[in-house]
Parts: structure tokens; C-alpha cells; sequence
């Protein structure tokens, strides 16, 4: 008897060393196969309890006394083993029942997995749409850092502010952008390679509060600046039209006498010829004066800026090349 | 002996009337009439109040009945057992193997409780 089993019989305190399980089949006569059948924990264990029982059925009913005390003597050797086998199966249940957690454990985070992989597809397809559709429309749409560097652009941004393709991220935001306040929104122009001036509508707000991110929604508003442009053009035309209509009418009458007048001096025959030749001088620059005016109101009668330049052209103010004094 | 058994939710409390010893005699018919509770609860509370002798063929009833539940996923625990039952199973390192506890019915509000939650 090995003083490793005394203290197991006399159930002394204290832990006592697991045997080794080959040890433990060769000095109870339990073949190494019950060892090799078993493929997991659980199946030993179910094994072991199996042995165990069968020992407990070789032990005499009075195996235990009426105090609980076992009884010495031959049957002392086999509630030994029945002690070792029960040391060996508590070990095996506790090995079980970790096995089972662990196998939990990884069920469920397999499942986690499965989840998260799930959600990073979805959110990735999500991302391709997006991106789709940003790299679709012609408004410029950019992600900045707190500090001013672009984070992300679409291809309608990059176009509008001129930057290639091939410039990396992390680049810093065009200086145009400078104008246009935080969380705020204003025009700005902007020459574009060509050296055409466009004029870009700019907002800018905060994407993310925690971060400090900031979203930049660019369009191009040229067009319809040039629009209004236009349209203010064409209304002080509309009122330069107006007012010239309006001189000519009244120039036209005093001027009509004006001509009647010298036009009937010119025909009088008792007339100094100053007077006469002055006549002649009135009438002519008097005509000079209504052809003018005919012009004008053709002008205004047709509505076109050109006709008014070309107006200018023909009758260039005095001192200048074609003038009259 | 008679076998009793009382279900409380997802729990089953097995005790024994009319007798003292888990033993040769008695052992067989405990051994069946847990075994006919076997099938679906999730807790068996073997209560041992009122048994003050185990003999061999009561702890292999014992073991019997903990390796059928555990086939069949369920969980044993011992409860009110009396103190030289105790010294018994402690002796044969049987406590190191099942969940013994002092208290019967505190055990099976506790189970059911748990359950719920």
C-alpha cells in the first residue's frame, strides 16, 4: 500500500496527488482500452462513473458502518480505488464542464463573428452605394478634418476645384474654402484651368460633433450667376432703351421748330446772306441732329445693346476721329 | 419507501417517505422512479432529508441516477443530506462529484428562480 493511498483511505486532510490514469488502470486491473475508447472528456467520464458503479457493486452492504466510517480490512483496498476513480471522475466533470463552457464560449463567439461579418458586408455594400452615387452626381461633396486636410472627395469635387485625380488624400483643403465660415455658407469664385471664372456655392457643416469632421457640399453656380448677371444687363438695357426713348421724343420737338425755322430762313430772299448762310448751317446740323434721333428711336424700337454700340461707333463724341465741331 | 417528486418550474424534487436507509432494499426503486423523472426536467434535487444510512447499493443508485441525468443534459444535486450520509460520500470522494447542499427547498427556489431570470 502506497502512503499515497493510506491518506486516501483514512480520508486524511488535505489534497492528495491525482494519479496518473495508467498507474491507476494497471493496479485496478482496468484495461488501458477503457482509456483509448474514450475519444473526449465527457465519454471518460461516463467511463470512469461506469467503473465505478461496477466497484461499488464488489463491496459488501456493510461496506460502511452505521457511523459512516468504513470498515477495515480487505474491503479497504477497493473503496481505495472507488476513492481514486471518484478523484479521477470529479477531475474529469470539472474538465467537462470547462470543455462545455468553452464550447459556449466559442458558439457564441462564432456567432458574434458570423453577426459582425454580416454587418461589415452590409455596411461595405452600403459604402459602395454611397460612393456610387457621390461619384454620380455633379455637386462636389468632402469630408475635412478638424485641421483643414480632405478626408474624402468625390470625383464632382475634385473637378470643381480643380485638384487631379491622382492627388492623394490627406490633402489639404483648397485655400478658396477659407472664405466660406464654419457651419456657414457662401459664393465664391474661381477660375478654372481654362481660366474661366466660375463661381462655386459652398456649405459648410459639422458631420460628426465628437470628432469634428466636417462635411463640404460644393455646386457649381455659374450658370445661373451668369443668368442673373444677364438679367440685370438686359434690364438697365431695358432702362437705357427707355430713358433714350424718352429724350428722343422730347428732343424731337424742339428740334422739328428748330428745323422749320432755318428751313423757311433758307427760302427768304431779302435775307443777309449771314443770316442765310447761317440758316443753312442750323439746318444742316438740325438734320444731322434728327437723323440722329431717328437712330435712337430705331434703337429703342428694336431693343438691342449692339445697335446702341454701333450707334456710338458712327457718331463718335466731338474732338474724336469722325467728329463735327 | 415511496418516491415523492413535486415539480417547481424546470425543477423536480425527488424525496423518499416511509423509510430511513437508502440501501439494498430500497435502492432499486429509488433508482426507478428517478430515472421515470428523468425525461424533461432541467433540475432533479434529490432531497436526502430523513435518510441517515447509505449502503453500496444506495451509492450506486446515487451514481446511477447522476450518470443517466448527465446523458440526458440534465443537472443532480443532493440536498438535507444526514450527517453520516454525508461522511459516506465524503469518504468515497462522491461530494467531489455531486453538488450536495444543506437545503432542500432553499436549493429548489433557488434553481426555479434562476431559471426564470
Amino acid at each position: 500500500m502506497s502512503e499515497r493511498n493510506a491518506n486516501a483511505t483514512d480520508g486524511a486532510a488535505g489534497p492528495t496527488a491525482m494519479p496518473d490514469l495508467a498507474e491507476l488502470c494497471r493496479l485496478h486491473d482496468v484495461g488501458i482500452d477503457l482509456i483509448e475508447r474514450s475519444h473526449d472528456v465527457d465519454d471518460l467520464l461516463d467511463k470512469v462513473l461506469e467503473e465505478y458503479e461496477r466497484r461499488l457493486t464488489e463491496l459488501p452492504a456493510d461496506a460502511f458502518d452505521s457511523r459512516g466510517g468504513a470498515v477495515p480490512g480487505p474491503v479497504s483496498g477497493k473503496i481505495r480505488a472507488l476513492v481514486m476513480f471518484a478523484t479521477q471522475a470529479a477531475a474529469l466533470k470539472a474538465r467537462a464542464a470547462s470543455a462545455t463552457e468553452m464550447r459556449l464560449k466559442s458558439e457564441r463567439l462564432e456567432e458574434m463573428n458570423r453577426r459582425l461579418e454580416s454587418a461589415l458586408t452590409e455596411a461595405e455594400t452600403s459604402r459602395l452605394r454611397l460612393d456610387t452615387v457621390l461619384s454620380s452626381i455633379d455637386a462636389g461633396v468632402m469630408i475635412l478634418s478638424p485641421e483643414g486636410r480632405v478626408l474624402r472627395a468625390n470625383r464632382a469635387a475634385r473637378e470643381l476645384l480643380g485638384v487631379p485625380e491622382d492627388v492623394t488624400l490627406a490633402w489639404t483643403a483648397p485655400a478658396v474654402l477659407d472664405s466660406v465660415p464654419r457651419e456657414g455658407d457662401a459664393e465664391v469664385r474661381l477660375d478654372d484651368a481654362s481660366g474661366t471664372a466660375r463661381t462655386l456655392a459652398v456649405s459648410r457643416r459639422t458631420l460628426d460633433p465628437a470628432t469634428r469632421d466636417e462635411v463640404v457640399h460644393v455646386a457649381d453656380v455659374s450658370r445661373r450667376t451668369r443668368e442673373i448677371e444677364e438679367r440685370h444687363r438686359l434690364e438697365k438695357l431695358a432702362e437705357v432703351l427707355k430713358t433714350l426713348g424718352v429724350l428722343s421724343h422730347k428732343i424731337n420737338n424742339p428740334l422739328t421748330s428748330l428745323l422749320g425755322r432755318a428751313q423757311i430762313l433758307m427760302v427768304k430772299k431779302d435775307l443777309d446772306p449771314q443770316v442765310t448762310k447761317a440758316a443753312a448751317v442750323i439746318s444742316e446740323s438740325a438734320g444731322r441732329i434728327a437723323e440722329l434721333i431717328r437712330e435712337l428711336a430705331l434703337v429703342v424700337k428694336e431693343g438691342r445693346q449692339e445697335a446702341v454700340e454701333k450707334l456710338l461707333e458712327m457718331h463718335p463724341a466731338s474732338g474724336e476721329e469722325g467728329g463735327r465741331s | 419507501m415511496r418516491i415523492l417528486s413535486r415539480r417547481t418550474g424546470n425543477v423536480v424534487h425527488l424525496c423518499f417517505e416511509g423509510g430511513d436507509a437508502l440501501d439494498s432494499v430500497s435502492a432499486p426503486s429509488v433508482k426507478a422512479g428517478a430515472l421515470e423523472c428523468l425525461a424533461e426536467p432541467a433540475h432533479l434535487v434529490v432531497d436526502l432529508t430523513g435518510i441517515e444510512f447509505v449502503d453500496s447499493a444506495g451509492i450506486g443508485a446515487l451514481v446511477s441516477i447522476f450518470k443517466t441525468g448527465r446523458a440526458r443534459g440534465l443537472t443532480i444535486r443532493l440536498a438535507g443530506a444526514h450527517p453520516n450520509v454525508r461522511a459516506v460520500l465524503e469518504i468515497i470522494k462522491l461530494d467531489q462529484i455531486f453538488e450536495v447542499h444543506d437545503d432542500a427547498e432553499a436549493l429548489v427556489r433557488e434553481l426555479a428562480v434562476t431559471d426564470r431570470n
